[in-house]
């Protein structure tokens, strides 16, 4: 073997041994690979590490933050005044209500008189409006000192021209017959700057206006007059309510100042202590000295509040007692059904609200200013807090549950509409499309992703809002609840776009579930005889669905993360959805998890109580989504029945 | 066991592939077949791997339609007499009559019950009552009902793999077709589970006719009355299957079933 004939090949030892001598900086080159792989993926899974570490970070201060703020909240007296004044709020609702009642009572009588009146004045109007400019040049020349008649003269002409020509070119409507239409348009051609006097049919109309408005306004006195008692009867309790407001709101602002001054000097000590310059140190030294306010006596103050329970007690009594009596006079005659319904709901909304007012006032008695805050129930307040309030005036609530109820919400809309559309589109692509039509479906839907999304707010803004809006207006569709809607911006929507945007992901996930389904389950089910819709509904769905399932929770991660289309859609009313209203609720505006977190972090103070809220609030929608899609994988592994 | 197959059987042939042709899009894979299979026979489709056997199976059944480039190019199946690719053959009644099973065992992943009767449910057929009676009786005849009699609603994929394609024999013959074809039908399995579906075609021969494609020789000698020989997409020879494996005509065939040809 070892033949002599080649000396040149060296002895297999010294081959074995021979050590490696291309190396980089000393390393071997492959490891070097290797480690670079490794390191591209390691950093993926540290970024995402370092994202939680910082969420947490700045968010976690925030209960202690909002601890402290419910702690002066409470001290201060605001709490003590918002036991009355919260459930006065609903004396307000109850008052619009009866308020719509009165003017649609009004408006059985008065609304043509109200319409014609109106409508001649938006001609008058109109015609004003097209004749401005020699109107001006003749008010300016009769006012010149001295008057120059020709000049007048001539721009008198021009102005009756112009009148004239306005006059003729308005678009009547047809309430106006036709003589009235040609005496509308002669004392149109008529205005004159000098006359202020309207012209003498617009009199009529508005006279007869008026007089229709009394008429309306005998007929429903009892209703009138019911409206306006109950609107005033909150007048004597609000006071004694927002003198107290004013005085626990004085006592706030102090203990905020105090607490502000006192942490600086606190800081400025700190620093002081630790400062070797001697110079320095006394600088230090004696700025802290200055930073000192007078402390709040709290106790005194809560006093001056609490002290005056037993008049706010008989006012709320007071209160009470005038409302169950203008409950008790309500008339049952109010104009129209509407209106007999809205007053109806008055009239047993009261007791309930005299009711609630009476229970507020009872638990006066028994708040204690300087019960702590305990951090429990600071969770609570924030997970179950119902408003999100900032900026205000009078105290901050950071409560997440109007923000998840509307991301919760426009996702269920999103969801729902987009589960059969992107499900049906897979099963057609799977199973019935050609060739040609695959070739166009799929890109045609994938191309939909790379669609911004801030162009997609763009089109639910100016298309959607008003599709939707004049669709609701159709006579033949009133029965839809919630129709006519108010809002063009809403979370009905909010959630079609986000549909939209779901589609895409939802759709080329389910197409691969389906793709997915071994070849062996479909020739065996038509070898037995099924049809195609049989096969595809017996065997091919329940085959693929896990994977249609992992879909449908992957375009539900999307949808609740997708922030552009519902900040710029959604309407962005920070209220929990009136769920009372049925079904229609998905037509109300609302606000998101991640709206609020776009819309409110580039205006508020690094480090505030409100910017660490945000974060709070970035940390759960974080935690939504790692569960959303753990849950996708979950599924997907669950139900693999050809994997088992 | 060949000794007693019967020479065969003077009966009208029920299947008759007359000058079949056959493609996918541009490539010919069958020419000019040319085969008669009797009633209540057991044909066996045997030839090297490609040369169109299971094509063959698969257009009796029609099953090939679902492949888009597949297409008859002439020629003539017949069953009774019925051209299957003339306009108004019921394609969904042919296949309930014309039973087949897999060379991989391919039950549904659902329950036992629930596959033998999978047939019957697509045909529309609810009657709690009557599914249970055919399951039973399919189960039965495929010598599976004592093996799953107490499991039927446990999921199908957790039966062993002999289990598995008696229950996809099952589950053809819930239908009572008249007609089974079995493409390889034990390609997938161990020499015992292979010998307890031959012994099973052996029970059911003459309920049906079987039509099965196999690359094993002795289990074609087994179980077969005739062979037909396939090479190349043609129809070398087809006789008696003593005659084929004693007295070949034609040299290919001798070279084919000695090993030589593949
Ligand atoms: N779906 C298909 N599309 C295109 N060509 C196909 C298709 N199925 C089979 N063929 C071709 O048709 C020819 C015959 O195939 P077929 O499956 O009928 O052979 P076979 O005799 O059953 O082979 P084997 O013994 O390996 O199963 C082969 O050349 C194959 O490539
Ligand atoms: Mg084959």
């Amino acid at each position: 073997m070892n033949s002599p004939t080649t000396p040149s090949r060296p002895p297999l030892r010294s081959v074995l041994l021979r050590s490696r001598k291309r190396t980089i900086l000393g390393v071997d080159p492959q490891k070097l690979i290797k480690y670079f792989f490794g390191s591209n993926a390691s950093v993926a899974i540290i970024v995402l590490v370092l994202i939680m570490v910082f969420l947490l970070r700045e968010g976690i201060d925030f209960l202690p933050t909002y601890q402290r703020e419910l702690q002066t909240y409470r001290r201060a007296g605001l709490e003590f005044c918002d036991i009355i004044d919260q459930p006065l709020q609903r004396n307000q609702a109850l008052s619009s209500s009866l308020r719509q009642a009165v003017s649609a009572s009004l408006e059985t009588l008065s609304k043509t008189a109200r319409d014609w009146r109106d409508a001649a004045f938006l001609l008058k109007r109109q015609v004003e409006d097209k004749t401005a400019r020699p109107r001006e040049s003749l008010t300016q020349a009769l006012e010149k000192t001295p008057p120059a008649p020709e000049q007048i003269e001539v721009f008198r002409r021009e102005l009756g021209e112009a009148s004239a020509a306005a006059a003729k070119a308005l678009d009547y409507p047809a309430v106006f017959g036709t003589a009235e239409r040609e005496q509308l348009q002669r004392e149109f051609a008529a205005l004159t700057p000098e006359v202020t006097d309207l012209p003498p049919l617009l009199q009529t109309l508005a006279a007869e206006f008026s007089a229709k408005d009394r008429e309306a306004r005998t007929k429903f006195a009892s209703l009138v007059q019911a409206q306006e008692e109950f609107e005033e009867a909150t007048e004597p309790l609000q006071e004694v309510v927002d003198e107290l407001k004013a005085k626990a709101l004085e006592t706030k602002e102090k203990a905020v100042e105090f607490d502000v001054l006192e942490t600086n000097r606190l800081r400025l000590l700190e620093a002081a202590a630790t400062e070797t310059d001697a110079k320095e140190k006394a600088s230090l030294t004696k700025e802290a000295a200055e930073s000192v306010s007078e402390a709040v006596n709290l106790e005194k103050s809560i006093q001056e509040i609490t002290g005056r329970t037993a008049e706010l007690r008989e006012q709320v009594e007071k209160y009470a007692v005038v409302i169950e009596k203008a409950a008790a006079v309500l008339p049952q005659d109010a104009g129209t059904g509407a209106a007999r319904a809205l007053v109806n709901e008055v009239r047993e909304g009261i007791p309930a609200h005299a009711r609630e007012m009476r229970a507020a006032a009872a638990t006066l008695e028994g708040w204690r200013w300087d019960k702590p805050v305990s951090i429990f129930s600071v969770i609570g307040a924030f997970f179950f807090g119902t408003q999100w309030i900032t900026n205000s005036s009078w105290q901050d609530f950071f409560g997440f549950v109007p923000l998840l109820s509307g991301s919760l919400v426009i996702a269920a809309i999103a969801i729902l509409i987009a589960t059969p559309v992107s499900v049906v589109a897979a099963i057609y692509t799977n199973q019935f499309a050609s060739e040609r039509e695959k070739e166009m479906i799929k890109p045609v839907i994938e191309f939909i992703q790379a669609i911004p999304s801030v162009v997609l707010g763009f089109i639910g803004i100016s298309l959607v809002g008003n599709l939707i809006k004049d669709v609701s207006e159709w006579s033949w569709l009133q029965w839809v609840p919630g129709f006519p809607i108010q809002e063009r911006l809403n979370m009905f929507n909010a959630g079609c776009l986000l549909a939209f945007m779901a589609v895409p992901t939802m759709f080329s996930l389910s197409e691969d579930a389906l793709n997915n389904v071994p070849r062996a389950y479909i020739d065996a089910s038509d070898a037995l005889g099924a049809t195609k819709l049989q096969t595809v509904f017996r065997v091919i769905v329940p085959a693929g669905i896990s994977g249609i399932l992992s879909a449908i929770l992957l375009g539900l991660g999307r949808v609740v993360g997708e922030t552009m289309v519902v900040l710029l859609v959604a309407g962005n009313r920070i209220a929990i959805p009136d769920f009372s209203a049925g079904p229609g609720v998905i037509f109300h505006p609302a606000h998101t998890l991640t709206g609020i977190i776009a819309q409110e972090l580039g205006e508020v103070s690094r480090g505030s109580s409100h910017w660490q809220a945000l974060f709070m609030v970035g940390i759960v929608l974080f935690a939504i989504s790692l569960l959303v899609n753990w849950c996708a994988r979950a599924v997907a592994r669950r139900f693999e029945p050809h994997k088992a | 066991m060949a000794a007693e197959t019967p020479a065969s059987t003077a009966a009208e042939p029920l299947i008759q592939v007359e000058k079949f042709n056959y493609a996918y899009g541009d490539n010919q894979v069958l020419f000019d077949v040319d085969l008669n299979m009797s009633s209540e026979d057991v044909t066996a489709l045997i030839g090297p791997s490609g040369c169109g056997k299971s094509t063959l199976l698969r257009s009796i059944n029609r099953i090939n339609d679902l492949v888009d480039s597949a297409r008859v190019v002439s020629g003539k199946i017949k069953i009774d007499g019925i051209d299957l690719y003339a306009p108004d053959v019921d394609v969904i009644s042919l296949r309930r009559n014309v039973g087949m099973v897999f060379q991989k065992y391919n039950p549904f992943p659902r329950s036992i019950f629930e596959n033998a009767v999978y047939g019957l449910r697509v045909a529309g057929v609810k009657d709690r009552h009557d599914l249970e009676e055919a399951a039973e009786r399919s189960l039965r005849s495929a010598a599976l009902w004592d093996e799953v009699k107490d499991r039927l609603h446990e999921v199908a994929t957790g039966l062993s793999g002999g289990q598995q394609q008696r229950l996809c024999i099952a589950r053809a013959i819930a239908l009572q077709p008249r007609i089974l074809l079995m493409d390889e039908p034990c390609a997938a399995l161990d020499p015992i589970a292979t010998a307890r579906i031959e012994e099973l075609i052996h029970q059911l021969r003459g309920q049906y006719t079987f039509v099965i494609v196999t690359h094993n020789m002795e289990q074609a000698k087994r179980i077969a009355d005739r062979t037909a020989f396939f090479y190349k997409g043609r129809l070398i020879e087809e006789d008696d299957t003593m005659n084929i494996f004693n007295h070949p005509r034609d040299p290919q065939t001798e070279s084919y079933i000695t090993g030589r040809l593949t």
